[in-house]
């Protein structure tokens, strides 16, 4: 008889700047780590601040700088903190600000964690959670190189929000067509707009994907996040709590995995008129 | 008050496509070429301040300075490239006999530093200088430094050169990778100019600033001028600038009956030379391509009047240059008398070399203006010239002078060149275009292209003195050294029968050697589902329409 072997899915958030990437990976995680799951989360950002909530705070060194101070030369345990549930949690922090290359960074650290052998068998899943405006090559590293194969993109019914995840399902698109990274889903982080739930339905269809799920507003989150807590361990039985159960459960389930069809400027437009984030342009007529 | 054509007051330099119009790629005549080029239009638009090589010629209106005018050229879905800005850095400012160039970059971008090494050697031998080794330092930047920047290895850098090599001066040169990641090369040089008391330069040359190396001359050019040069100075009545690479000294008997002495810069320069260049009473150039930027920046912002000339090649271009050197340190009325005597005294020989050499044909492949130069001095010593390969072609100089045009002066002078081609070293462009002249010899000055010709049983004059063939006397040594040159072609012809030549038998059947450009789509084709030339638009050498014979010869 063959065990089958776990097959590590590796899963990387993105999403506008500001949109709740970090507090949304965090309380999804510790949903999946709630239930079992070996987790790892890997934050890419140089703010370092992806695994505050596991954490209890920012309690570990970031990759970058332990290899600055440290060199190579170091063991796992340095850069690697358990967290909630035993998910793993690893920044990998940035250069100074305006000097240097961050995006490099990403690809560095990336890269170390690897050859000091941080991607166990025993992983069930690996988040990145990268930062909100990828600005350069380095910050698409996580898709790029074959290392995250399914992407969620974190939205609302906000109108930049929007535009960046239109953006975002662009580059995933280039990469789509020359590898395995393929579109998971849209999940909505409730700004409480007005037909947001309808608006985000439309915006997933057309990118030809799902809208994985609608997280609705509750302020829980960010009373857990000023105690540096996730909301499923702050107030395990709380409403907001079982949102993110049901979450992880439907991302731990998906198995709808598309290339996505990003919109035209003026398509994109056209939906946010049709929802009304837009005022059509008869409405200018003086 | 008209702009200044050189802004010395930011450390960068604007590259050649934007200040000059400069291409890569072209194929045709050289008329067509200097009608295209419109320098006499741009020219004007410089010395009145308003260009940046554009042309406000063809517009015909008042509105048409602002607009821009690029001289067209053929846009190549391939190309091979030999070098870039960087590289001409380090072989300028690299070349420095008391300074320093810290190469602010990974170590690979250093690797023609050991082939440049040999070059400065060589030079500094030909006049009869102490040989000493190439200057340069690397920061020999590493994954890490990309990420989290690299200022204070620079920094580090900057003082271990200063303290182990003493030198008057330390530039610093941008690479591809530090310029991405944004180094902040004014502060940190400033910064450490303050700390160690001797000018220390930055200078912006990474490769993807330009299309064509040549930006790297004006980017270490614009430093010496910027931060090496007496700013308060002295002028020396008697003493020309020459701004050029390693040739043999032969500028100075040529230039001693003026009573001028020569100030070489800036390859094998001293501080103390480059010091002194804005104490000069003119500056020249071997060749425009190399020195139209010193010689305006320090016209514009010190007063040294630059030769209104083309190159001193040739019979024309050296009497001419020589009237102009004359006028400008008022020794005009000298001049006739020389230029006759000269004329005479080389006369018998160069009857006795036209004799020899006529009937020959020769080719001439080297960068911009000094093939017009080469051009001019083979079709003097008799020789047939058909055929030519520029590496970029700059429409107009920096200081706009009419007199400069070096194309226009040598198909005024000495007649058309049928087969006129800019094509940056492209090997795979060189075979082809070689055979459309087929030539008895060529001239060449760059690395690689003469194995080329050999495999073609050509053989090559490698012209690596680049002051060999200057004034009078350069026209007699080039012409008796042709006959050596000649004297091989058998020995080119056996070489011919054991080579190969790595190309498919359909690529060495192309007469158009542009034709990737004209047809991209070729690119798409199955490899044997040929092209006919029914679905073929036929373009011309700047993308306009023209019908080409070779493309419809190409079924």
């Amino acid at each position: 008889m063959y065990l089958m072997a776990k097959k590590l899915r590796q899963i990387a958030i993105y999403g506008k700047g500001g949109i709740g990437k970090s507090t949304t990976t965090q309380n999804l995680t510790a949903g999946l780590a709630e239930s079992g799951k070996k987790v790892m989360v890997v934050g890419c950002d140089p703010k370092a601040d992806s695994t505050r909530l596991l954490l209890g705070g920012l309690a570990q060194r970031t990759v970058l700088d332990t290899l600055r101070d440290q060199g190579e030369d170091i063991s796992l345990d340095l850069i690697m903190k358990d967290g909630y549930k035993n998910t793993k949690c690893v920044e990998s922090g940035g250069p100074e600000p305006g000097v240097g290359c961050a995006g490099r960074g990403i690809i560095t650290a990336i890269g170390l964690l690897e050859r000091l052998g941080a991607y166990t068998k025993n992983l069930d899943y690996v988040f990145y959670d990268v930062l909100g405006d990828v600005v350069c090559g380095g910050f698409a590293m996580p898709i790029r190189e074959g290392k995250a194969k399914e992407i969620y993109i974190v939205a609302s019914g906000e109108m930049m929000a929007l535009y960046a995840a239109n953006n975002i399902a662009r580059g995933i698109e280039r990469y789509a067509t020359q590898g395995e990274v393929r579109l998971g889903g849209i999940i909505c982080n409730s700004r409480n707009v007005d037909r947001e739930n309808d608006l985000l339905r439309a915006f997933a269809k057309e990118l030809g994907t799902d809208l994985t799920y609608f997280i609705p507003r509750d302020n829980i989150v960010q009373r857990a996040e000023i105690r540096k807590k996730t909301v499923i361990e702050y107030k395990p039985d709380a409403q907001q709590a079982d949102e993110y159960r049901a979450l992880a459960k439907k991302i731990a389930e998906n198995k709808k995995f598309v290339i996505p069809k990003p919109m035209t400027q003026e398509r994109l437009e056209e939906i946010l008129t049709e929802f009304g984030l837009m005022e059509s342009s008869d409405e200018y007529a003086i | 008050m008209a702009k200044k054509r050189i802004n010395l007051k930011i450390s960068s330099v604007d590259n050649r496509e934007m200040r000059l119009g400069t291409i890569t790629s072209w194929d045709g005549s050289a008329s067509e070429l200097v009608e295209a080029s419109r320098y006499e239009a741009r020219g004007r638009k410089k010395t009145a301040g308003k260009g940046r090589g554009d042309c406000s010629g063809c517009q015909g209106s008042d509105s048409g300075e602002r607009k821009v005018c690029r001289l067209q050229e053929l846009k190549m879905p391939f190309n091979q490239q030999t070098m870039c800005s960087h590289a001409i850095v380090a072989c300028q400012l690299g070349n420095l006999t008391d300074c320093i160039l810290v190469e602010h970059s990974p170590i690979g971008c250093s690797a023609s530093n050991p082939r440049f090494n040999q070059g400065f050697k060589i030079g500094l031998a030909r006049r009869g200088k102490p040989i000493q080794s190439l200057q340069v330092c690397s920061t020999n930047l590493k994954e890490n430094d990309m990420v989290f920047g690299a200022s204070d290895r620079l920094r580090q850098t900057i003082r271990d050169a200063h303290e182990r090599f003493t030198p008057k001066a330390i530039f610093v040169s941008m690479s591809c990778s530090t310029a991405i990641i944004g180094e902040d090369l004014d502060s940190v040089t400033a910064e450490m100019e303050a700390e160690i008391k001797i000018p220390v330069v930055p200078v912006y040359c990474e490769g993807f600033r330009s299309k064509h190396w040549s930006t790297g001359f004006d980017a270490s050019q614009h430093g010496v001028v910027r931060q090496i040069v007496n700013k308060k100075p002295k002028k020396q009545n008697d003493l020309i600038n020459i701004v050029n690479l390693w040739g043999t000294d032969y500028f100075t008997p040529m230039l001693k009956p003026l009573g001028l002495r020569v100030n070489y810069l800036i390859d094998m320069a001293s501080f103390d030379e480059m010091r002194q260049a804005s104490e000069a009473a003119a500056t020249a150039a071997f060749c425009h391509t190399l020195g139209s930027y010193m010689a305006t920046a320090l016209e514009e912002h010190y007063g040294v009047p630059q030769i209104d000339a083309p190159q001193p090649f040739g019979l024309a271009g050296t009497d001419d240059w020589l009237r102009a050197v004359a006028k400008t340190v008022g020794k005009g009325d000298m001049i006739e008398e020389h230029i006759e005597s000269e004329h005479r005294r080389i006369a018998p020989k160069l009857a006795e070399l036209r004799k020899k050499l006529s009937g020959v044909k020769g080719f001439v492949s080297t960068g911009s203006s000094y093939a017009h130069a080469m051009i001019s001095v083979i079709r003097d010593l008799g020789v047939t010239v058909d055929g030519s390969i520029v590496f970029h072609h700059d429409p107009v100089y920096d200081a706009g002078h009419e007199n400069q045009d070096t194309l226009g002066h040598l198909v005024k002078h000495t007649g058309e060149v049928k087969n006129f081609t800019v094509s940056q070293t492209q090997p795979f462009q060189f075979i082809g275009l070689l055979r459309r002249v087929n030539p008895d010899f060529i001239i060449i000055r760059h690395n690689g292209l003469a194995p080329l010709a050999a495999r073609l049983g050509i053989p090559s004059f490698p012209m690596g003195d680049e002051h060999f063939p200057l004034g009078y006397d350069g026209l007699i040594r080039t012409g008796e050294a042709l006959l050596g040159i000649m004297a091989k072609k058998k020995f080119g012809e056996v070489l011919k029968r054991h080579a190969e030549i790595p190309y498919t038998d359909w690529w060495l059947s192309q007469e158009d050697q542009f034709i990737l450009a004209r047809h991209p789509e070729i690119l798409d084709e199955e490899p044997d589902a040929g092209v006919t030339t029914e679905n073929l638009v036929e373009l011309g050498a700047d993308g306009s329409s023209k019908i080409s014979e070779a493309n419809l010869r190409y079924a």
